[in-house]
This record gives C-alpha cells, structure tokens and sequence, in this order.
C-alpha cells in the first residue's frame, strides 16, 4: 500500500530481487550504530584530530574508540602477535596524540594519516623485533583478513581510493598479489618472495611493473 | 645534483609508502621528504591510495587496557613546545625526580642534565648525566642491553638545526664515564634530545649516523 513501510514478508521479496525497499536506508545506518561496524566517516576523524590537536581529551578517547580496532587489524597483519601489535597500536595513538596538530586536510585523509602512522611504526618494529619473522605466517589464527567494505570506500570516500579499487583490480594477478601482500603484512621484496616461493628478482620486477601500471591506470 | 625523472621518483614514493623501500634508502627518502614538499606529496598520495587495503581489513577490537596504558602514557598535561615529546618527556621527568632525590644523598653534585633511554615496551635501558660542569657524560646501563656481534650502539648529541654529534659508545653492561670536547659539548648545549644508533663495532666509520637510529630520549636539565 502506497505511504507504508513493506513488512518482513516485502522487504525478503524485495531483497531477494535486489532492489532498495524504502525503509531500506534508515534500517542499514540503525543496524551499523548498533553493531559499530562501520567505519567513520573521515570527515569526522579530521574533526575528532582537530579537537586532538586543541588537547580535547575526551575527543581523543571517541577517536580512539573509532578508528583503533582498525589500525589493529593492520597491526596485527603486519606483526602477527597480539602483544606486539597492541604495543605498536599504544605508541601509534601516543604519537597521533602528539602530532594531531601536524594533521594537514590538504595534504590527505585522516584516515590515511594515522594508517600511516601505524604502519611505518610496524615497519620498524619489524625490522628490529627478530621476533616477528620467525612467527609462521599461519600459525597465528587472529590475523584479520578482508572482509566485504563499501563502507571503507565510502569512509575515505576521494577519489585516489576509489580509483585504487578499480585499478588494482586490473593488475596482473602476480602484480597485484605482491603489492597487496607487501602492504597488508608490511613485507620487504625478499619476505613477498619468501611468502610466495618465487626468485627475489621477479618478485622486485612484479611490485615495480605494478605500481607503474597503477599510477598510469590511475592518472588516466 | 643530477635531477631525478619524475616517474622514478614517484615510483620510489610508492615503495615508500607501500613499504618495500627499505633500510638506508627508506631513511634518505624520509629524510627528503621533510626537506622537500612535493617529495612529501607524492608519498601523501600513495599513502591515500593504499588506504583502502588497510581499511577493508576486518576490525579486531584491542584490550581494554591498551586504553588504560594509553590514558597513562597521555596523563600529563604539557607545554605545546614539548607536545612532541609529551610521553618521553613525562617518563623521563618522574624517573629523574626519583634519580636526582637519590643523587642528593650523596656527595656528588647533582648533574645539570641527563636523559633516559628505554625500549618499546618501555624498559629503562640507559641513563646518561651531564655532570655539573658540563664536561663529563656518565653513561649508566640500567639493564644488561644485547647488543648483536660485530655492533656497536652509539650515543649522539641532536643539536637544533645541526648535524649528529657522536657522544661515543654505549655500554652493554655497567658504568662509563665519557669526558667531552668542545665539539660535543656545544651540540649538547644545543640539543633537546639524544640518541643511540646501531653501528658496525668501534662505532660509525663517517663520523655520521650510519646505523637505524634505536633510542631517542629527551634531555632534561636540572
């Protein structure tokens, strides 16, 4: 009937033929709030850092609460153990905290920034913790892997990160293995050859013809 | 200074970013970007694109007391000029506070300034004074530190807008004192930090950081 919700029998038809049934939208964003699933908006990181930078404790701690489980998920990739991960997350926050006045919107997302930051912190602790690269690879069951994210293009939501998706999509399968394994567990060339059993030389010629063949992809 | 082509130079930002450039070459490139904004934009860039490759991963909520630690680590309200530094700072000050009361027990003046080193997981591994003079170091090993064969750790002077001044080596174990030049005594006048950096044994051949930098511990002055 026209002016009325479609009850729980309407919405399974509609959904089931793929199409948005009106209640659709609401239902999504109250299921998202509940479950706190979705990843912020970086609009709303940059807010929440601004306030960081003016020493806002209590909008440190709502930043904390929303972007921590995932720069864990990227610690944890990258290092493979949760103590040493939790670790590099305390240092990475202490370091957010301490520089959120250094954040510049131009320069990119907030988003991106404190990945960033994250990320070469594990990179380092990598380099020095001989810990880290004697951990198999499988043995560690809490390694977080992808998981379906449209909200994650639409958290970041420019255009560099929507291209990505498209273009990585068109590498070559090697290319684009190496570069995702060498980001996502923060590897060198030698530990992507290791991880995938092939010679150091093909494994450097694969990350270089891929990241040419993404930027051309991505400036066209 | 040759010129480098833009697309190998944008190639080198995305090994940067992606983090396969690695070892001498990652800190010479890091050390470009600070001097270099369009360097530092184009690294900016990358980072933004791979964004999305951590982002899709799956969240993994952290220990309730990651938070707790953190709220310790950010505790102490600070001076904007020491935001940088804040947690250091912070840590080295109550250990000092705890030092310098048990320095005045004895006979020795207490030093003008000293500063402590400790490793990630926040173990106490050295503390360097400055005697009240201002012309010996003593360098105190807190802890036995593992130092891997055929290496040095080397203490530096990081003095504002000036190159590293090394300080000398670090003991593994045990006490040293280090009596300093007038080149060494002007970086530390200088300097707001110091730091120790991994070395071949007998400390860097170039008179530079050659080494990762290890250790960087804010100095304070009594």
């Amino acid at each position: 009937m026209p002016g009325e919700s479609p009850g729980p029998e309407q919405e399974r038809q509609l959904e089931a033929a793929g199409l948005p049934h009106p209640a659709g939208r609401a239902l999504r964003i109250l299921g998202m709030m509940a479950a706190e699933t979705a990843r912020t908006a970086d609009s709303e990181v940059a807010r929440l850092l601004a306030a960081c930078a003016r020493q806002d404790r209590p909008a440190f701690q709502e930043l904390y609460r929303r972007t921590s489980p995932y720069l864990l998920a990227c610690l944890l990739r990258m290092l493979r153990s949760r103590a040493l991960a939790e670790d590099a997350l305390q240092d990475a926050f202490v370091q957010v905290w301490a520089q959120a006045d250094r954040y510049d919107g131009n320069r990119g997302s907030a988003w991106a920034w404190m990945i960033s930051i994250a990320r070469y912190r594990a990179i380092d602790l990598r380099r020095r913790e001989s810990r880290v690269r004697t951990e198999p690879y499988a043995d560690v069951d809490e390694i977080p892997g992808e998981e379906e994210s449209q909200d994650a293009l639409a958290a970041l939501g420019r255009r560099a990160t929507r291209a990505l998706a498209g273009c990585l999509e068109a590498l070559q399968p090697r290319q684009r293995q190496c570069i995702v394994l060498a980001y996502q567990g923060g590897l060198s060339h030698a530990e992507v050859a290791g991880e995938i059993n092939e010679p150091l030389g093909s494994v450097k010629s694969w990350i270089r013809r891929g990241l040419t063949a993404l930027k051309r992809c991505l400036e066209s | 200074m040759k010129r480098d082509e833009p697309g190998n130079l944008d190639l080198l930002a995305a090994e940067y970013a992606l983090g396969t450039l690695r070892g001498l070459a990652r800190r010479a490139f890091a050390r470009r970007m600070k001097r270099d904004p369009f360097v530092d934009r184009r690294v900016a860039a990358w980072e933004e694109r791979f964004a999305l490759l951590a982002l899709r991963l799956k969240p993994v909520a952290p220990s309730p007391a990651v938070w707790t630690a953190l709220e310790g680590r950010i505790g102490t309200p600070v001076r904007r000029s020491w935001r940088g530094l804040a947690a250091a700072a912070a840590l080295v000050a109550v250990i000092g506070l705890g030092w310098y009361v048990w320095q005045g027990l004895r006979p020795p003046a207490a030093p003008q300034a000293y500063a402590v080193f400790a490793d990630a997981s926040r173990t106490d591994l050295w503390r360097v004074a400055l005697d009240a003079k201002g012309e010996r170091l003593a360098v105190d090993a807190l802890v036995p530190v593992s130092v891997p064969d055929a290496r040095s750790r080397e203490l530096w002077a990081l003095p504002d807008g000036g190159s590293p001044v090394s300080l000398g080596l670090m003991p593994a174990t045990g006490s040293i004192e280090i009596a300093l030049d007038e080149d060494q005594r002007a970086a530390l006048a200088a300097a707001k930090n110091v730091a120790v950096s991994d070395e071949p044994a007998g400390g860097s051949p170039t008179g530079a950081p050659t080494g990762d930098i290890l250790f960087i511990a804010a100095i304070v002055r009594t």
